[in-house]
């Protein structure tokens, strides 16, 4: 009897834990995630969001290939070194980020969406806080759609977040998709702050992008208000040393300016807006190999070979911390190191324009071979040792120093000399001065275009220019050298395109874009690459470009799973022969 | 840093047990467990016997058919007698009283037996004397059987048959039971009944319609068989090296597809009747002794297995419902026998070297393919002889001309010579020192394996235990690939009273898995003219001088691994016998696992000082519980020729797991605590995941047999698992099963046809093997680093499904079952067709959603198959039985549906309308998952073919490949074709056993795979750099203008060139094969001299596994791809006392 007792009581309990199954039993119980409906139910849930969103933007400029070396990659500055043939550049196959930039702009916008969608799902104590949080998705959300557009012209808009098998997307018309986020934009720049910690949006990074946006919608006189109130703003040019190495006199403002860990500093005055990546941050929480602007913009030097063939080079060795194991993957032309810096009678080299003066630039002849096994060790570097002379762009050429190095103290988050994390720029004044000055040579007032172009050029010791001067190929001359880099070249280029087609300037005009455009004519006029094609390197194809690049095609792998909508793909692509004509107006 | 690992070894811990544990102290140990007496059958048993005026022999009869009593008696005793009987549920000895009072006869109950004597006031009666007893043991044949145990039952009083068969036991009582037992024979029982001399024929076990079979919650006889269920036999593994339960089945089972693993844990997939899913998981469910089995395969020791049962049809499997439509393995441990203990001890020493070899090239061909890539790069204009070593050059070639090749050649011809090929600094030192690396010999060597088994085992009438310790342990044939465990198991079954049993089975495990392999990948990377070490005799991390290029031992050496996975797993259960042939049996599963997972990469490895600064190290602690609770209800009754046998459960589950994850970085100041500090570096991180999951079920079944000829399964089950939307958390799978014995109907009438039985079933499962938070939407965390500090950001990281809900497996099979020529021929074959709806695929989006899919029920899959086994004894001679199994099977799957989303497209250059196909997972609407969709390969162009080439931008020496529609592009949709398919499509297993000269088995296994194709991806390197890595696959013989091969491409192809094959090219290779998989001979010492030792049974054996492989396949072994495949061979030695 004993033994039975013993068994119930045993028995029982589980008994009993099988009764107390109910329905709640098979309900999901998520311990070490967050779901939606847990999280963006106050502010600190939309402050999160917006965490993310800062973080995105990384993407434009960090690891091994990113869109900042992209931009110059598809411009008149430069090739992609390793896929310069643009035929090969297909819907559905890519060397570079042409296709996945699209897929990553959206996951982005994503996030902008969610704060967007749930932002009145709760009750909000203080109106204000409520839309400076709206104001910061909206932000985040236009300087999506504005690389975009600018990037693949007609897109679908997806305007809110989407709560299941959405199937049906259509594609808007890049008109439409400008017009919305001007709206977007308006209403940011009234709720974003007028201060902020570095890395964090302000009105003026909004009232910067809105110039953009405004420049993109032909609104010339509001983008010149928009710039104003920046230029007005808490800004200044810098002209005096600062910063890490203001005691070095060797050096000067530029070098300055463009240190990595100068660009967050409170005595910088430039700039509007940056992104941070530091290598004290634990590694979740930075760009897994940092910048790679010493790889991207350098030439691949170390490969040169010495009289034997055999390697010169040694990039494990001091040389290669301070210029980088360059593999050029932005491959530059002569124009962005030569050409462009003859004007008003000087060259390259006797230019008194800081930004391409020698302590700011590598000559490949101011290297001397470093490998002491070499025969050549100590001895000046030179190209006659190459096998096949079509290497030497690849190895060959000047570069800006003064932009791709950073410095090893800072931490790198590996062995190789690569570039290492640091900070960016997104926004900086210059490029606002440009930007209005863009927007008076519109509105053919090139007096005050000279004006602004020359705020630019006086800080770097450049001569003035006249208005005279002010010409929309001249305000792209001052882009490169002022932003090369940095800018996001080939947006600005196809923003520039667009304006002259709708403004029906030098014979251009929207319907046959993919046809005739200024950015192809540009590109063809300055980059040496496509006007001589030859390879960009041993074993490389040769460098191809049509009109129809401006825009990158559309991946195909979006179109094929859009199963019940029909998106369109860029004229000049495979696939576009199925387009509908787009959706010309967004709510 | 030198090597300083600290694992636990397995032999050590071993000894310690061994030297501990004297055998007094495991002899007081049994006889603890043998002093808890119970109470037997006769106790439990209630009979209702209603009888009128009946003779006793009659009513003994009834007493026979209504339960397991026999009777025994001799002519002595008068059973003509009639009497009239009226027991109402009452015990056999009321009944028996009742029976012989007054009628002068004894009875006496041995367990099941009821031996009748005079009665015992007759001082005369042969059941109170002693005798000694003789005879001879023979097998059918007549033949004297040695080794066969005779022992007086319920004693462990016993004797061996000798030489000839013959044995003589002494002082037998009168009325004693002699069993007689031998391995691979039927157990055989005679009662003395004051014989002097008992001649014993024993016959062969046969594994047929006696057998008994596991189909979940229960058995039946094999005979009684309604599904398709195929049994392995476990005996025939005990020789090989056997890891885990799943390296028995690979190829020996039909319609159960397994691979074998490579690695030193052994194991292998598994998978039964092909594919019923697209993306839930396929690995069927294992049943381990009767309850569901949570765990991992490889905790389960397969020395442990007596007996491996596959459900593999809808009906047998729906039981487990939801978790079934992959099939069902069910696992029978061995339990202890009444009797007195017997020790096993079995050892199986092995090792294994690579099946074949894969080497890459040598220091001179590795110059001469330098030197054919950068001829095939400048496109062959550079001179022919120009990489030719100068004191090589032909006739014709003087070396000024040869030198002539470059504008400023260097003085030194062999200098010129090395700079030609652009070799790295380092590589030129060693060529001048004449060093060469053979890094393959480093990687892949032979390894030792190590298996060691004890296990204790008996009973008494109350209490059977099993107790097995076994300990593996094991080396790869890749440097640094190890494992090795401890595993034990308990198994105890408690006879509390007649109506109670109380029992616990549990397996506790120990597996060491913390080994770090070198990396077989770099041994192709790596120049042979590299310095593997440093001068100071440390290794070398960049061996050839390039950072990319890493030495292949890296992370072996650099790597302080601690793995270690516990787990422990148990089934405790009591059953109740109730009145009118109900059992309820209730038990709870508890099972725990614990896991810790601790790597640091100090300064010698590329994740402590590149991808990390200053070390890297991390903790992983992982713990599961998992519970269930079966509350199990079984009636069995038989009226007349009727049998219902009806089984109901009920049963919940809960599964959580806490895993925890700590990782810190650049330690000051210095790294030599490794990841015992972790505190000493400055960036810790931690990482959470912890999980709950919960299930339920509800099932019935009935088992209904008429005249035992017509047999039916009925059952329905119904799931709830928490991972499915909340709007469908439930679902019912009901089956239904029927056969027919027509063998037994008096119609059939055959002379060779002895048994013949159709079968046909019918049934739903139901697969729930997702994420357990697939249905809700997650958010992931993002950190950002302002400048000062970490700020965590949020994103929606998956979309929710509330709707998602379970697979969906209807399956149809059909079975005939035919002995022949009293079944020395034994032929099973079924067919089968199922289909999978509701299919749980990840839908892919369109990335404008900012997700790439979302988890949703689309879909329909199709499988349809066949399989045969057939045994057979082909030779049956006294001194040779030779016995064959040869199992058959195929699958043929196909895609009926997926997403459901109609259109138009493009394939094979047609423009078609329907369901669109998934083109980034290769899924086709109408075709199998495995089909190769690929550009069809016609050879490399050829010199002569330039101008051709050229219009596709090809050149010669690049694949070939047919284009379709002639338009010399090759695009996808139009050019690629449906050109074989990845899984083979006949498998077939072959096993011969021999018995030979008395003490001598052996038994050999084929096996084949065939007709399917595989990717060879060496064929394409995907690196466009040969400049700076030897190669980045194995070498395969290339094209030149000097050996136009038509099989691989010159060097550079894959540099430019490849990107004219849109959407990707690869080259594929048939991988059809036909393995000597098993190769095994034992031999039993002979009784006569084991004797003197007391050993019951020695054997001692030796086997290979895997012994050759015949394939066309290019890498190493058709099985694993490009990793080579062990061969193992093992002694071993297994002793039972």
């Amino acid at each position: 009897m004993k033994r039975i007792i013993n068994i119930l009581l045993i028995t029982l309990p589980l008994l009993l834990m099988q009764m107390s199954c109910t329905e709640d039993w098979l309900k999901p119980k998520p311990l070490s995630f967050y779901s939606p409906e847990n999280v963006y139910v106050d502010e600190a849930g939309f402050r999160a969001l917006l965490t993310t969103l800062r973080k995105d933007i990384k993407y434009e400029y960090y690891d091994v290939y990113n869109l900042s070396m992209l931009e110059f990659s598809a411009s008149d500055l430069g090739i992609p070194t390793f896929q310069p043939d643009w035929t090969q550049l297909t819907p559905s196959g890519s060397f570079y980020l042409h296709l996945s930039m699209f897929n990553k702009a959206y996951e982005f916008i994503k996030n902008a969406n969610v704060a967007v969608s749930r932002i009145d799902n709760i009750e909000w104590k203080d109106q204000q806080v409520r839309n400076s949080i709206l104001a910061e998705a909206l932000f985040f959300r236009s300087y999506w759609y504005y690389r975009l557009v600018n990037s693949y012209g007609d897109i679908p808009w997806v305007g809110e977040e989407i709560s299941g098998a959405k199937l049906d997307f259509q594609t808007y018309s890049r008109w439409a998709i400008i017009d919305k986020i001007q709206r977007d934009m308006e209403f940011a720049v009234k709720w974003l702050p007028e201060k902020a910690a570095i890395g964090f949006v302000t009105k003026y990074a909004g009232l910067h992008l809105l110039t953009e946006i405004y420049l993109a919608n032909t609104e010339f006189d509001k983008a010149i208000a928009s710039a104003t109130e920046v230029i007005n703003g808490p800004y200044a040019l810098m002209t005096t040393r600062f910063g890490s190495w203001a005691t070095d006199k060797k050096r000067n403002v530029l070098w300055d300016l463009h240190r990595v860990e100068n660009k967050g500093l409170a005595a910088n005055k430039e700039a509007i807006f940056i992104t941070i990546d530091r290598f004290v941050a634990p590694a979740d929480a930075k760009a897994s190999l940092g910048t790679f602007t010493m790889r991207n913009f350098v030439p691949s030097w170390w490969t040169i070979p010495d009289k034997t063939g055999g390697r010169g080079f040694d990039w494990n060795l001091a040389m290669g911390d301070t210029i980088g194991q360059g593999n050029s993957d932005s491959n530059a032309n002569y124009f962005q190191s030569h050409s462009v810096w003859s004007e008003f009678g000087y060259n390259w080299k006797n230019t008194p324009d800081l930004r391409r003066c020698d302590i700011n630039w590598v000559e490949m002849e101011e290297l001397t071979f470093n490998n002491p096994k070499s025969p050549n060790y100590k001895q000046k570097c030179t190209w006659e040792y190459l096998i096949d002379k079509a290497d030497t762009t690849w190895m060959w050429r000047a570069f800006p120093i003064y932009k791709t190095f950073v410095d090893p103290k800072f931490g790198r988050p590996e062995g190789r000399p690569r570039g290492g994390n640091g900070d960016y720029y997104v926004f900086r004044l210059a490029e606002t001065y440009l930007l209005r000055a863009e927007a008076y040579f519109w509105k053919n007032q090139l007096a005050l275009a000279a004006a602004d172009i020359n705020m630019v050029r006086q800080r770097s010791k450049a001569n003035p220019i006249s208005s005279g001067d002010v010409t929309i190929d001249y305000i792209f001359h001052e882009r490169a050298r002022e932003l090369y880099t940095e800018e996001r070249r080939h947006n600005e280029m196809v923003r520039v395109s667009n304006i002259m087609a709708k403004l029906n300037l030098s014979g251009y005009s929207l319907n046959n874009i993919s046809e005739k455009n200024w950015y192809y004519d540009r590109v063809m006029k300055y980059n040496n690459w496509y006007s001589e094609p030859r390879y960009s390197r041993i074993g490389g194809p040769k460098a191809f470009i049509s009109p129809y690049n401006i825009y990158w095609p559309i991946p195909q792998s979006i179109i094929n799973a859009n199963t019940m909508g029909r998106i369109n793909q860029n004229i000049g692509y495979q696939g576009a022969e199925n387009n509908v004509p787009p959706i010309e107006t967004i709510e | 840093m030198k090597k300083n690992r600290c694992r636990d070894g397995v032999w050590p811990f071993f000894y310690q047990i061994l030297r501990k544990m004297k055998l007094t102290l495991m002899l007081l140990f049994l006889t603890v467990l043998t002093s808890i007496a119970a109470d037997s059958y006769s106790q439990s048993v209630k009979l209702t016997l209603k009888l009128e005026n009946t003779r006793i022999e009659d009513v003994l009869g009834r007493i026979e058919d209504k339960s397991k009593f026999r009777f025994f008696y001799n002519e002595e005793i008068d059973l003509e007698k009639k009497i009239s009987l009226n027991a109402s549920d009452e015990s056999i000895v009321n009944i028996l009283d009742e029976i012989f009072r007054d009628k002068g006869i004894h009875y006496e109950i041995i367990d099941r037996q009821i031996i009748l004597s005079k009665d015992a006031n007759n001082s005369t009666s042969v059941f109170q004397q002693q005798k000694t007893i003789s005879g001879k043991v023979t097998d059918n044949l007549g033949v004297g059987l040695p080794g066969v145990s005779v022992v007086l039952k319920g004693t462990t009083t016993g004797v061996i048959s000798d030489m000839d068969g013959k044995y003589t036991i002494a002082k037998v009582p009168a009325n004693a039971i002699l069993q007689f037992s031998f391995v691979g024979m039927k157990t055989q029982e005679f009662v003395v009944s004051g014989k002097e001399i008992v001649n014993v024929k024993m016959e062969e076990e046969t594994v047929g319609i006696d057998e008994v079979v596991a189909i979940g919650y229960g058995t039946v006889k094999k005979s009684d068989l309604t599904g398709s269920v195929a049994s392995v036999k476990v005996s025939d593994f005990k020789t090989l090296p056997t890891m885990q339960v799943s390296d028995m089945l690979t190829g020996t089972v039909a319609g159960f597809y397994a691979k074998q693993s490579a690695s030193a844990a052994g194991g292998s997939s598994m998978e039964v009747r092909g594919p019923t899913s697209l993306s839930a998981g396929t690995t069927p469910l294992i049943v381990l002794d009767g309850v569901i089995f949570n765990g991992n395969i490889s905790e389960i020791n397969p020395n442990d297995i007596e007996k491996i049962d596959i459900l593999k049809d809808a009906s047998s499997a729906a039981i487990y419902g939801s978790k079934a439509a992959s099939g069902v393995v069910i696992l029978t441990t061995l339990k202890g026998k009444k009797g007195k203990p017997t020790i096993n001890f079995s050892t199986k020493i092995g090792m294994s070297e690579a099946a074949s070899d894969y080497r890459p090239l040598d220091g001179e061909e590795y110059l001469k393919f330098r030197g054919e890539y950068l001829r095939s790069l400048s496109n062959y204009t550079l001179p022919k002889n120009y990489f030719t070593r100068p004191d090589r050059l032909p006739d014709d070639v003087s070396i000024d001309s040869w030198r002539s090749y470059s504008s400023s050649p260097n003085s030194d011809n062999t200098i010129e010579y090395l700079n030609r090929h652009k070799l790295q600094t380092t590589e030129v030192e060693q060529y001048l020192a004449g060093k060469s690396v053979d890094w393959y010999d480093m990687v892949v060597v032979p390894g030792l394996r190590q298996d060691y088994d004890l296990s204790i085992s008996g009973g008494t009438d109350n209490i059977t235990y099993y107790w097995s310790l076994g300990a593996v342990d094991n080396e790869g044939i890749i440097k640094g690939d190890a494992y090795s465990s401890i595993r034990s198991r308990i198994n105890l079954d408690f006879k509390i009273n007649n109506w109670l049993n109380v029992g616990i089975n549990a397996q506790y495990a120990d597996q060491d898995q913390s080994a770090v392999k070198a990396s077989l990948s770099r041994v192709y990377r790596v120049s042979p003219w590299s310095k593997p070490n440093n001068d100071d005799g440390t290794i070398n991390l960049r061996p050839m001088g390039l950072v990319t290029a890493e030495h292949p031992l890296m992370e072996y050496y650099g790597t302080d691994s601690y793995r270690k996975a516990n787990s422990f797993f148990s089934s405790i259960f009591a059953q109740l016998t109730l009145p009118y042939g109900i059992t309820y049996k209730l038990s709870y599963q508890p099972s725990n696992s614990w896991t810790k997972n601790y790597k640091f990469y100090g300064d010698q490895s590329t994740v402590g000082i590149a991808d990390h600064v200053g070390g890297y190290g991390t903790r992983g602690e992982y713990s599961t519980f998992k519970w269930m609770v079966d509350n199990l209800l079984k009636w069995n009754k038989k009226f007349g020729i009727h049998n219902f046998d009806v089984t109901l459960l009920q049963s919940a589950e809960q599964n959580r797991g806490w895993n925890t994850d700590i990782t810190n970085e650049t330690f000051s100041p210095n790294l030599y605590l490794g990841y015992h500090a972790l505190q000493f570096g400055i960036k810790p991180s931690i990482t959470n995941d912890d999980y709950e999951a919960t299930g339920d079920a509800l099932m019935g079944r009935l088992n209904y047999t008429m005249a035992d000829k017509y047999f039916l399964t009925a059952s329905i089950r119904r799931d709830g698992y928490s991972a499915f939307g909340q709007k469908n958390p439930r679902a019912v799978f009901p089956a239904v099963a029927l056969a027919w014995l027509i063998s037994e109907e008096g119609f059939f009438q055959s002379e060779f046809i002895n048994r013949m039985k159709l079968r046909l079933s019918w049934g739903v499962n139901g697969n729930r093997d997702i994420g357990m938070y697939s249905a809700l939407a997650n958010l992931s965390d993002n950190k950002w680093y302002d400048g000062s500090k970490v700020m965590i950001g949020v994103y929606n990281s998956t979309l929710a499904n509330s709707e998602l809900r379970w697979e969906r497996t209807q399956s149809l099979n059909t079975g005939l079952d035919i002995g022949l020529f009293k079944s020395k021929i034994d032929l099973s074959v079924d067919y089968y067709d199922m289909s999978t709806t509701d299919l749980l695929m990840s839908r892919v989006l369109p990335r404008l959603t900012g997700f790439q899919n979302i988890m949703s029920n689309l879909g329909e899959l199709g499988n349809r198959g066949f399989e045969m086994t057939l045994n057979t004894v082909n030779i049956s001679k006294p001194n040779l039985i030779w016995r064959s199994n040869l199992v058959f099977s195929l699958n043929r799957n196909k895609i009926r549906k997926l997403f459901g989303d109609m259109g138009t497209y493009t394939l094979l250059g047609e423009e078609r309308s329907g369901e669109l196909p998934d083109f980034s997972n290769q899924w086709f609407p109408g075709q199998p998952i495995d089909v190769v969709w690929n550009y069809k390969i016609l050879g490399i162009w050829q010199e002569d073919e330039a101008a051709e080439a050229a219009k596709y931008l090809l050149k010669p020496g690049d694949y070939k490949a047919e284009d379709a529609n002639g338009d010399y592009k090759y695009v996808n949709t139009d050019d690629k074709k449906f050109i074989g398919y990845d899984k083979p499509r006949y498998r077939i297993g072959l096993r011969n056993e021999f018995s030979f000269l008395k003490n001598f088995t052996a038994s050999l296994f084929v096996r084949a795979d065939l007709g399917h194709i595989g990717a060879f991806s060496s064929a394409t390197q995907s690196s466009s750099e040969f400049d700076r890595f030897s190669m980045s696959g194995m070498p395969v013989p290339y094209w030149t203008p000097e050996n136009p091969t038509n099989d691989y491409a010159r060097l550079d192809f894959v540099s430019v060139r490849r990107s004219v094959f849109g959407g990707g090219l690869n080259i594929y290779k048939p991988m059809s094969f036909v393995r000597i998989q098993d190769f095994s001979i034992s031999y039993s010492l002979p009784n006569t001299l084991i004797q003197k030792w007391d050993i019951k049974n020695m054997k001692i054996f030796s086997s290979v596994r895997n012994l050759y492989c015949f394939s066309k396949w290019p890498g190493f072994d058709p099985e694993s791809s490009q990793t080579p495949m062990p061969r193992t061979y093992t002694i071993g030695i297994d002793i039972t006392l």
